[in-house]
């Protein structure tokens, strides 16, 4: 006990000394005894249990608090003085001792409060207890209840409303703080373990007898007097017993440390790890207590059943914590008990200290079985066959299925490899037997084995066990198996992989080397990837600037981008093929028309791509408009020629017989007045008549020469030639051509002559017709000034088209001052 | 006494056998034109009663020629048209251009062309 708890216990023995000199000269007390036995008993026992207590844990307050509540008490005896003040000062905080109580009921065990609802509680008490006495000094005159007593110091106004209403308030106030305690300590218990309760058994059952019994007494006080007093009577000495409860909870320490003797004595009889729990069970007084050997090598704890300790999982339960004990500064144990038992820490390192030597000696044990059970579970799991054998290669033990014997296991013992199996395994086996044994070093190999008609393959391993030997052997005919299946599929996997390569080196150069284009772009119509004729056709290179884009823009013809995204964008949504044909840029700056078709497809990686795959129509487009060029000029032709005869039948023929018809009428009506001038007009009308049919000869014979189709080209042409006006050289072939092409080659001669003699300005011209690969060759060939345009008129384009109808072709060459050569090549077939 | 009669054709085969024909059938052939310049100048020369005027012509067209006569001043010959087409190749142009009416050459008479004139 240390100097202020003996100045604590000197101001007690005061302040009591005090009191009953108070009691004992009061005028108004009527039971003086009993008050002094009430200050006797009562007061000491929470001053005395406090003052052990506190003594006992200078650093827990609780201790402090218990006293606490014995001055608190003491503070009602001035209600015993004769004078006004003092007496007025003990009515006003005869009851803080409650609110003390309450304060150290609270605090317990830990000597503080924890919770928020606990202060405000605590709070109220200290507010109520001494407040409300304050309050109802004013009003309340005291002489109703004892008419010796001096007079209320601090009355302002007596009233028994208000000392009624006061009254009523403080009740509801004082039951309400006692509720809040009462849940408290009904939420502790029930958070309590079973240790923790049997040590709080007797304080919450004096504690809460107490309070009940001072809820009973206010309750009763308005109603019975007697049976009010009766119950302060009774609630002073239960009252009494409260501290007496705490004290022993705090002194338990102590009367355990008495269990450490005993846990040594236990100890030196334990045999099993179980009975040293149950020891250390007893010790500590917690029939919950798990412990764990710590294993070293394993880093981890084992039970007493040798079995996996999780520490981790116990300590995770409420209520459980954990106590490491070492043994010269090693860990070797850990015990998972009550957290009750954190209140008596010196118990549990007392109980630690005793056991520590016990546990490191248990534990080396432990982890020797653990560790012996844990190779044998190891050693029974392995599948392998394993054999003892001499440097000769005597079988001296087995272990292992006998279905993987070649003899069976009696006969194996003792007998030699050589006379068990084929000697090239039987040498195998010894030469690894001597030479592990030489070397002490690990020799494997492995072998094939018929066993039951069934070839097996089998790895053996020897290492040297003193002089002898131990041959490991497994069977790996799956593994040998599976690696032979794996090798093959490795393989097959080459060929089909080398095939694949081909077939891509195939594709890759089939698409560079088509002439088609083709373009791989995403759903987006940016541009993934795209073939060497693009590249020359676009004058792109298919590289990172390209790649990304849209391949409208990158490609097609600025005044069509629009159109072709939004096709584009509208097959990509709708997830279908589409042809289209549209002016793409090319290399020179200038436009190729391309016909191409959209197809979805994915990836080498499954992601979704469009194909676009184009041809460049550029030259058979122009073709084509010039065939529909070609076709509309000889149409044309067709309609001058016959708007040509029309007129010339018009002017020619039609008018010679008009003016024969008139010339016959009026000869017809002189003949008898005039027969003379009858017989000049019939003349003139034959003659007229003459005319008129050479004239419809030549017409006809522009039409179609009739010697064409009977006599043949040649014949034509000398005809032809004998009606030029100037001398035509003939060269002409003498077999016949098919008529389409006799026809063509007649024609072209024929302007080629007409126009000979209308500009060329000629003294001769040649005419050749010869054969060559299956064409008409046609050349007319003028000495005259040329400068002929094959452009310009429709003479020569006529030509043109007629002789380019039957897939020939036309050239003029015609420089000014050279003449005019035209010559037309017009296949034959 | 007889009507005054203007040929206008470029065939002189036509005119010769017109002439005489229609002077044997009482037409007094006056003149003869072989276009249609020549034609208009000969009207204002000559005032005819009648001008027989052939459709196609070198410089313009019988039906033109007919309209520019109608557009003069003073007394207007009649004009006949003549062709030889037939008048349906025609059509409405005949009468539209101010002519009297229309006779194929094959049956060109002095009856004929008395007829259209009533």
């Amino acid at each position: 006990m240390q100097r202020v708890h003996l100045a604590v216990l000197g101001a007690a023995v005061a302040l009591t000394a005090a009191a009953l000199y108070l009691t004992f000269t009061s005028n108004h007390e009527e039971t003086p005894w009993l008050v002094a036995a009430t200050h006797l008993v009562a007061v000491w026992s929470f001053i005395a249990s406090g003052l052990v207590a506190w003594a006992r844990r200078p650093d827990n307050r609780f201790g402090l608090l218990l006293t606490a509540v014995g001055f608190a008490w003491m503070l009602g005896a001035l209600s015993e003085s004769n004078r006004s003040i003092p007496f007025t000062l003990g009515w006003i905080l005869g009851a803080t001792f409650l609110a003390v109580f309450i304060h150290a009921l609270l605090a317990f065990p830990r000597g503080y409060l924890e919770t928020r609802s606990v202060y405000i509680a605590v709070f109220a008490a200290y507010v109520i207890a001494p407040g409300g006495g304050l309050l109802n000094s004013f009003v309340d005159d005291y002489s109703d209840d004892c008419a010796d007593c001096p007079p209320n110091a601090f009355l302002v106004y007596e009233s028994q409303t208000a000392t009624n209403i006061l009254g009523v308030v403080l009740l509801v106030a004082a039951l309400a703080v006692l509720g809040t305690v009462f849940r408290v300590l009904l939420r502790r218990w029930r958070a309590a373990s079973k240790p923790l309760r049997r040590l709080l058994a007797p304080i919450y059952a004096t504690a809460g007898a107490s309070l009940g019994l001072l809820l009973v007494a206010f309750s009763l006080t308005p109603v019975s007097e007697t049976g009010s007093n009766v119950l302060w009577w009774i609630l002073i000495f239960v009252f009494a017993s409260v501290p007496l409860s705490f004290l022993a909870f705090v002194l338990r320490t102590r009367l355990a440390r008495a269990s450490v003797g005993d846990l040594l004595i236990d100890l030196g009889s334990a045999r099993e790890p179980k009975e040293l729990r149950a020891a250390l069970r007893r010790a500590l007084g917690d029939p919950t207590l798990l412990l764990g050997y710590w294993i070293p090598d394993a880093a981890l704890y084992l039970d007493v059943s040798g079995e996996r300790f999780d520490v981790e999982a116990e300590t995770a339960k409420e209520g459980r914590v954990a106590t490491t004990v070492e043994h010269d500064g090693e860990l070797v144990a850990v015990f998972v008990h009550d957290d009750s038992l954190l209140d008596q820490p010196e118990l549990v390192r007392g109980v630690s200290a005793a056991a520590s030597l016990a546990l490191a000696r248990e534990r080396t044990v432990q982890a020797l079985t653990a560790g012996e059970r844990r190779y044998r579970a190891l050693l029974d799991a392995i599948p392998d066959l394993m054999f003892r054998m001499d440097r000769e290669g005597t079988y001296l033990d087995f272990k292992g299925d006998p279905r993987d014997l070649v003899v069976p296991p009696e006969q194996l013992i003792g007998s030699n490899v050589y006379d068990v199996v084929p000697q090239e395994v039987a040498d195998q086996f010894v030469g690894g037997i001597q030479e592990a044994l030489r070397t002490g070093k690990l020799v494997s190999g492995d072998y094939r084995l018929q066993i039951d008609g069934a070839l097996r393959d089998w790895e053996v391993r020897t290492v040297k066990d003193g002089e002898e030997a131990v041959l490991i052997v497994r069977d790996i005919t799956e593994r040998k198996r599976a690696q032979d299946e794996l090798e093959r599929l490795h393989g097959e996997l080459q060929a089909r992989h080398a095939e694949l390569e081909r077939e891509r080196d195939f594709i890759r150069t089939t698409v560079d080397s088509a002439p088609s284009v083709f373009c791989l772009v995403t759903p987006e119509g940016e541009v993934v990837r795209f073939n060497s004729t693009l590249e020359a056709i676009s004058g792109m290179r298919d590289d990172g600037l390209v790649r990304g884009r849209p391949f409208w823009d990158v490609f097609v013809a600025p005044r069509e981008r629009e159109e072709v995204r939004w096709e584009f964008e509208d097959l990509s949504r709708r997830g279908c093929k589409g042809e289209y044909e549209n002016a793409w840029v090319s290399a020179g700056g200038g436009e190729r028309v391309l016909a191409w078709s959209l197809t979805p497809l994915s990836d080498e990686t499954g992601a979704p791509r469009y194909l676009i795959a184009g041809m460049d129509v550029t030259e058979r487009k122009r073709q084509e408009d010039e065939l529909r060029r070609s076709r509309a000029r000889i149409v044309e032709a067709g309609d001058v020629e016959r708007r040509r005869l029309e007129r010339n039948l018009h002017d020619g023929a039609q008018q010679r017989l008009v003016s024969l018809s008139l010339g016959l009428r009026l000869a017809q009506a002189r003949l008898k007045a005039d027969p003379e001038e009858a017989e000049r007009l019939l003349a003139g009308a034959a003659e007229e008549l003459s005319h008129a049919l050479a004239e419809l000869r030549e017409l006809a014979r522009g039409i179609h020469p009739a010697v064409l189709t009977d006599r043949g080209l040649d014949a034509a042409l000398e005809t032809l030639a004998a009606r030029a006006p100037l001398p035509v050289d003939l060269e002409l072939t003498d077999s016949r051509l098919p008529e389409p092409v006799e026809a063509a080659a007649y024609y072209v001669i024929s302007e080629a002559l007409a126009n000979v003699a209308k500009y060329a300005r000629a003294s001769a011209v040649a005419v050749s017709v010869t054969q060559l690969n299956g064409s008409a060759v046609v050349e007319v060939a003028d000495d005259g000034v040329g400068g002929a345009d094959p452009t310009r008129g429709s003479g020569l384009r006529g030509l043109a088209d007629r002789v380019e109808s039957l897939d020939g072709r036309l050239q003029v060459e015609s420089s000014p001052g050279s003449g005019t050569k035209i010559r037309a090549e017009i296949p034959c077939a | 006494m007889a009507r005054t009669l203007l040929i206008v054709d470029d065939h002189p085969s036509f005119r010769a056998t017109a002439r005489a024909l229609l002077s044997e059938d009482g037409f007094d052939i006056v003149g003869e034109a072989e276009d249609g310049a020549s034609a208009l100048a000969a009207v204002k020369r000559l005032h005819p009663d009648v001008v027989l005027l052939d459709v196609q012509l070198p410089d313009m067209n019988g039906f033109q020629v007919a309209a520019e006569l109608c557009k003069q001043n003073g007394s207007l010959p009649q004009v006949v048209l003549t062709s030889s087409r037939d008048a349906a190749d025609f059509g409405p142009l005949v009468l539209q251009c101010g002519a009297s009416g229309f006779v194929p050459k094959a049956e060109l008479s002095g009856a004929v062309l008395l007829a259209v004139l009533r």
